[in-house]
């Protein structure tokens, strides 16, 4: 028995075949040993991103996993388990079943979960394009703020970054507490789904919120401490009950015998399970950021954006930047918007320096913490096979 | 402090029983390595293994490509391509967090969707409970 909390959620196994590959891996250096020993993991400095995990040759880094709780949540008649699954799951699930990386499989993934016995299966795409809608009001806000236009005064510094990710905030809160007020006070998608899954949804379905047991699909092992933080009870419950990975989901799948690539295409339940493509490009490096741009544009400037993909954040590299020009109606002038990604959180030590130092040309900066962002998260199918 | 660090007993949520994965479907670099008893730890062995970690990373930009364009060939085929344009979106507002109206970062939302960090958090949570026991 393992006490899961906020932290120690990854731990490498007796068997460790000390080879050091994850050493190399790790972004904070909480992994090592010397070589032929069993590496330990320091839970201080680990920030639960699951990418030595999904790195390590032989297998010999695991998860906590929550599924015994889901489990029982489901055989408990007394429940109306619900479930929420985050964009990166659906073009990785398919994986587990010989499909190739990328094949979406939304669709066959809600079916999969009704037949698992979810009462109602929603969509973290939905909290993700309310994540934008507030997130984006916040950078407005700190711009407005930045330029002196009036009511907008102590609306936090520039630039401000993005806080979907629990291991890069980990990161910050562990390493650069200095930059916590330059963070996005917007909850993780996850974590507002949480909170209106108990609160607002209650209200829709006339269901009693504290029989509500709200689980989270998710390709991050990061977002089961998120969920166990604290401080997420805004809806007065623990907002989200459980999570599981991709890579859990597909076992419980197999495990109940459920021929998933015969599954019909069914649709995620209303209210709070609409998404966008906006919200679908979450999983993928850059994604918020465009996201976010595609509607502060429309918001700000009054005016249709035509050129939806903006390829200019898009890509692998591991910092990105971009400038975008946006004709801003109530200022009646055009105001450029510097913008930075980075993938892969050991990246990100230089431009917190520059924030720090008052250096920073930038406006808005996405953080995620896995390469390529949670598409390759800690949580997704394994791929270590010999080419 | 460490927030949430385990000796914060008011942090602890619940027990959960540590689960260990099965191996995986089909020839993994784990099972390779399995098969060809390759087991031992030696100094040789980290010479032979640093150059299979850059293979392992060579194939890994292969899939992580893969899913991207994944998820960049569903937002095109997604009938709304903007947050703001989810009809869902204006009804939660509308019905919920700023009746009447869509009004990010209104009172509700802000209590609902926004959140603390670091050595703000204590406080935070004792803000939260109050609130909670004003609305019981
Ligand atoms: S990569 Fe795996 S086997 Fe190698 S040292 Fe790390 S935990 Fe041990
Ligand atoms: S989970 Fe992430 S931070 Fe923790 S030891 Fe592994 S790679 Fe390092
Ligand atoms: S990048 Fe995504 S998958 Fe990786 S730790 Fe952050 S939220 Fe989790």
């Amino acid at each position: 028995m393992s006490t899961v909390l906020t932290q120690g959620i990854i731990n490498v196994t007796s068997d460790c075949r000390a080879c050091d590959h994850c050493t190399s891996i790790c972004p904070t250096g909480a992994i090592s040993g010397l070589l032929g020993q069993r590496h330990k993991i320091d839970h201080n400095l680990c920030i639960n991103c699951g990418q030595c995990l999904i790195n390590c040759p032989f297998g010999r880094i695991e998860d906590a996993s929550m599924v015994d709780l889901v489990k029982k949540a489901l055989a408990d008649p007394s429940k109306f388990v619900i479930v929420q699954e985050a964009p990166a799951v659906r073009v990785a699930l398919g994986e587990e079943f010989g499909l190739e990386p990328g094949t979406n499989v939304k669709n066959k993934m809600y079916a999969a979960l009704r037949r698992l016995g979810f009462k109602k299966v929603y969509d973290t795409e939905f909290t993700a394009d309310l994540t934008i809608m507030e997130e984006g009001t916040e950078l407005i806000g700190r711009v407005y703020g930045a330029l002196g236009v009036k009511g907008y005064e102590n609306k936090g510094p520039l630039p401000q970054f993005t806080s979907c990710c629990p291991a890069w905030i980990k990161y910050a809160e562990d390493k650069y507490p200095k930059i916590i007020p330059y963070l996005s006070t917007a909850k993780s998608p996850q974590q507002m789904f949480g909170a209106i899954s108990k609160t607002y949804l209650p209200t829709k379905l006339n269901v009693n919120p504290a029989n509500i047991y709200s689980v989270s699909v998710m390709p991050c092992t990061a977002k089961k401490a998120e969920c166990n933080r604290p401080e997420f009870i805004s809806s007065g419950y623990q907002d989200v009950d459980a999570v599981i990975t991709t890579r859990e989901l597909a076992a419980l799948i197999k495990e109940k015998g459920i021929d998933f690539n015969k599954l019909p295409a069914e649709e995620a339940d209303k209210f709070i399970g609409a998404s966008t493509g906006a919200a679908t490009i979450f999983g993928v490096s850059g994604g918020v950021m465009e996201a976010a741009l595609r509607t502060a544009y429309e918001i700000l400037s009054g005016s249709t954006l035509d050129e939806v993909d903006l390829k200019a954040v898009r890509g692998l590299q591991s910092v990105r930047e971009a400038s975008v020009e946006i004709p801003v109606k109530a200022l009646g002038k055009a105001l450029p918007v510097n913008v930075a990604i980075v993938t892969g959180t050991k990246h990100v030590d230089k431009l917190i320096e520059d924030v720090l130092a008052g250096r920073s040309k930038y406006h808005f900066i996405e953080v995620m913490n896995c390469p390529g962002g949670c598409i390759n998260g800690g949580g997704q199918p394994i791929r270590r096979e010999m080419h | 402090m460490v927030v949430g660090s385990p000796s914060e007993e008011k942090c602890i949520r619940r027990e959960i029983k540590m689960k260990f994965f099965g191996e995986r479907e089909g020839m993994t670099r784990r099972q390779f390595f399995k098969g060809a008893g390759m087991l031992t730890v030696s100094a040789i062995f980290l010479g032979a293994f640093s150059k299979l970690g850059f293979d392992a990373f060579a194939a890994s930009t292969d899939y992580i490509e893969k899913r991207a364009a994944g998820l960049y060939a569903l937002d095109e085929k997604m009938a709304i391509r903007k947050s703001h344009e989810n009809p869902e979106i204006a009804q939660i507002y509308k019905d919920f967090l700023s009746p009447g109206e869509v009004k990010p970062v209104s009172e509700k939302a802000h209590h609902l969707l926004h959140t603390k960090y670091g050595k703000d958090i204590p406080n935070f949570i004792t803000e939260l409970k109050s609130k909670q026991n004003e609305a019981a």
